[in-house]
């Protein structure tokens, strides 16, 4: 680990054509602008010109994104079985919903695993548990059916699985 | 794993839609031990250089965590290394400037807040301590983001009130310079006994010095949720049946704070530090702790039975968000802002629930007199007298007590002024005729109780 950081007080005292800082060096927005009008150029590891390093997390972080992914997952799930979907819709029965829905999701590749459907005086809720096909993103799927119906007709919601697992599941 | 049940889906979709479930904040810890030098605008460049270095990216990651997974996220804030801590190598008696370079910050990265204008006194002051005493007033007065804490009191160390009498002086000065706002600088500014370390919720929100380099953490919210629970439940239903209401309905909430923070940490590449399971009410109707107390069973917040209500409420809370994860820390509780909850400004308003009846509820609440409106010309050593009970019941019952008080310069008791935003709408409470200048003339420490005791 090197230096920490370059203020401008470090570039007035190095001085010189050239201030040469650690890869991992943080130069404050006042040493750029105190080395810009000196004319003293700044170089990161080695040189070539500074460039803001990536945020140093710590010494803790490098571990944790090695470590993190043994915290186990409610439910016993797999770390990254992210593929799941729950869809649901609520609104005024009409025919054709549940077509319009499915249309969407097939569009996109995805497998419907579960449907559920119960009508209630003349409101339906709609629950469907969707796997993601291989080429289909979330945002792009959930932004799809989100846009479907509207406040007078019915009203889509798409989440993650894992949102379930954590909440229901030990 | 077995598919989920209709009831389980739409329970988490009603708690979204219906009863305002989200997380509170999303709080990103850094430490600043290593911006300390020799000349403080130096020092100053260097915290403003490295919040923004690391928090650059907060408000945007954690807006793509609220949208993957569909639970709002209402803020994102900062919490720094005790600004005391940072300064001391400078030698500077006006600090002023570090809470610019962290205000300035705070605006760079788009966060709500930043805290850790800081300092612990409980046993005494270091000179870096008094100069940030000192240059409190004026550096909440001229920032508009950054929350300043003062540790006064620990179960260790016994209530320092040397600190304690300077420290109701900081307040009605901070107050004072602030009275164009009706106090609002009292309102960014805390002192705890017994102060956690990790606490991720303004104002009191700090980096303490066993955290790791950044850690990411999340305070849940909640009211809404356990209101919701409790009103499907039958006024005949028993307390150990609204005991298991509260706890699996705070299961839930933790789950869902313990996932945004894992994965708000996992794409910020840092480290997940603790959730802290506070119902923390808001000034929307119905997201309200005052709410849960009247459901279960007080007919106004501050009759009698509102301690025990309470005691059940914050208990269950705690055994239910244990159960849900192995980071729970910071406050994790109940707290009862009063401003800021709906229900307790209509308490007060009604004159049910008095400072004393507040006081009361503390004891077994997660945090203290918070958000507490008092009158303008209160002197500074009823101010103190005030401040020093709530840090005896934090000292001699070993748990965390704060005091957020705001004496509003101009009005006197029963008067009303508007904070707006989250702060809400406090009402002027009454401390009473008489005070306590004996006390306040007679300096130093009262000491560590037997419980401080336990090596």
């Amino acid at each position: 680990m090197g230096r920490r950081f370059l203020t401008a007080e470090d570039v007035r005292r190095l001085g010189g054509p050239a201030i040469a800082v650690d890869t991992d060096t943080v130069v404050t927005p006042q040493a750029l602008e105190a080395a810009a009008s000196l004319g003293i150029q700044i170089q990161s590891g080695g040189a070539g010109a500074y460039t803001a390093p990536t945020p140093d997390r710590g010494p803790d972080a490098e571990r944790g994104l090695t470590n993190l992914s043994h915290l186990p997952e409610p439910g016993g799930a797999a770390r990254g079985d992210d593929r799941g979907v729950i869809v649901t819709v609520i609104g005024k029965n009409r025919p054709g919903v549940l077509a319009e829905i499915t249309a969407h999701l097939a569009a996109a590749g995805c497998n419907i695993h579960k449907v559920s459907q119960e009508i209630v005086e003349g409101y339906f809720h709609l629950i469907l548990t969707v796997e993601l096909g291989p080429s289909a993103s979330f945002e792009s799927v959930k932004a799809d059916l989100e846009a479907l119906g509207g406040p007078e007709d019915f009203v889509v919601r798409a989440m993650h699985q894992r949102v379930f697992r954590f909440m229901h599941r030990i | 794993m077995a598919p989920f049940t209709d009831n389980e889906v739409l329970d988490l979709i009603r708690m979204v839609e219906l009863e305002t479930l989200d997380i509170r904040t999303t709080t990103l810890g850094i430490n600043l031990l290593d911006c300390a030098d020799p000349d403080l605008e130096s020092t100053c460049e260097k915290i403003y250089a490295k919040v923004v270095h690391h928090a650059s990216k907060l408000v945007e990651t954690a807006d793509s965590v609220a949208a993957d997974y569909g639970v709002p996220i209402v803020n994102k804030r900062i919490a720094v290394t005790p600004a005391a801590l940072v300064a001391g190598a400078s030698g500077a008696t006006n600090l002023v400037p570090i809470a610019k370079a962290m205000d300035a910050a705070a605006k760079e990265v788009g966060v709500d807040f930043i805290a850790g204008y800081s300092a612990y006194v409980h046993k005494g002051f270091t000179r870096a301590d008094h100069a940030l005493f000192e240059s409190i007033p004026e550096a909440l007065d001229v920032t508009d983001h950054v929350c300043a804490s003062i540790s006064l009191a620990s179960t260790k160390a016994g209530i320092n009130m040397d600190a304690t009498a300077r420290f109701a002086q900081v307040v009605l000065d901070t107050a004072n310079r602030t009275a164009d706002r009706g106090g609002l600088g009292a309102c960014k500014l805390v002192c705890f006994a017994n102060p956690v370390e990790d606490n991720p919720f303004v104002a009191g929100a700090h980096m303490g010095i066993g955290e790791p380099e950044t850690v990411l953490s999340v305070g849940v919210s909640g009211p809404g949720v356990v209101r919701g629970a409790l009103s499907r439940l039958s006024p005949d239903d028993d307390l150990n049946t609204v005991a298991e209401v509260i706890k699996a309905t705070a299961f839930k909430i933790t789950r869902m704070g313990e996932l945004v923070g894992r994965e708000t940490a996992r794409r910020l590449g840092t480290v997940f530090g603790i959730v802290d399971v506070s119902l923390a009410p808001t000034p929307a109707i119905g997201d309200s702790v005052s709410d849960i107390l009247e459901l279960i069973g007080v007919d106004i917040t501050g009759a009698p039975g509102t301690t025990a209500a309470l005691a059940l409420l914050t208990d269950a809370v705690k055994k239910g968000g244990l159960m849900a994860s192995s980071s729970v820390g910071g406050l994790s509780g109940a707290f009862i802002p009063v401003s800021e909850d709906q229900g307790m400004i209509e308490a007060v308003r009604k004159n049910a629930l008095s400072l004393a009846k507040l006081e009361a509820m503390t004891t077994v609440c997660s945090v203290g007199l918070d958000m507490v409106a008092l009158p303008g010309d209160i002197s500074v050593d009823t101010l103190m007298g005030v401040i020093a009970d709530e840090l005896a019941i934090g000292m001699v019952n070993s748990k965390t007590t704060a005091c957020r008080l705001i004496p509003v310069p101009g009005l006197g008791p029963g008067e009303t002024v508007e904070w707006g935003g989250l702060l809400g709408t406090g009402i002027v409470q009454d401390p009473g005729r008489y005070g306590c200048a004996g006390l306040f003339r007679r300096s130093g420490r009262i000491p560590a109780p037997l419980q401080g005791y336990r090596n």
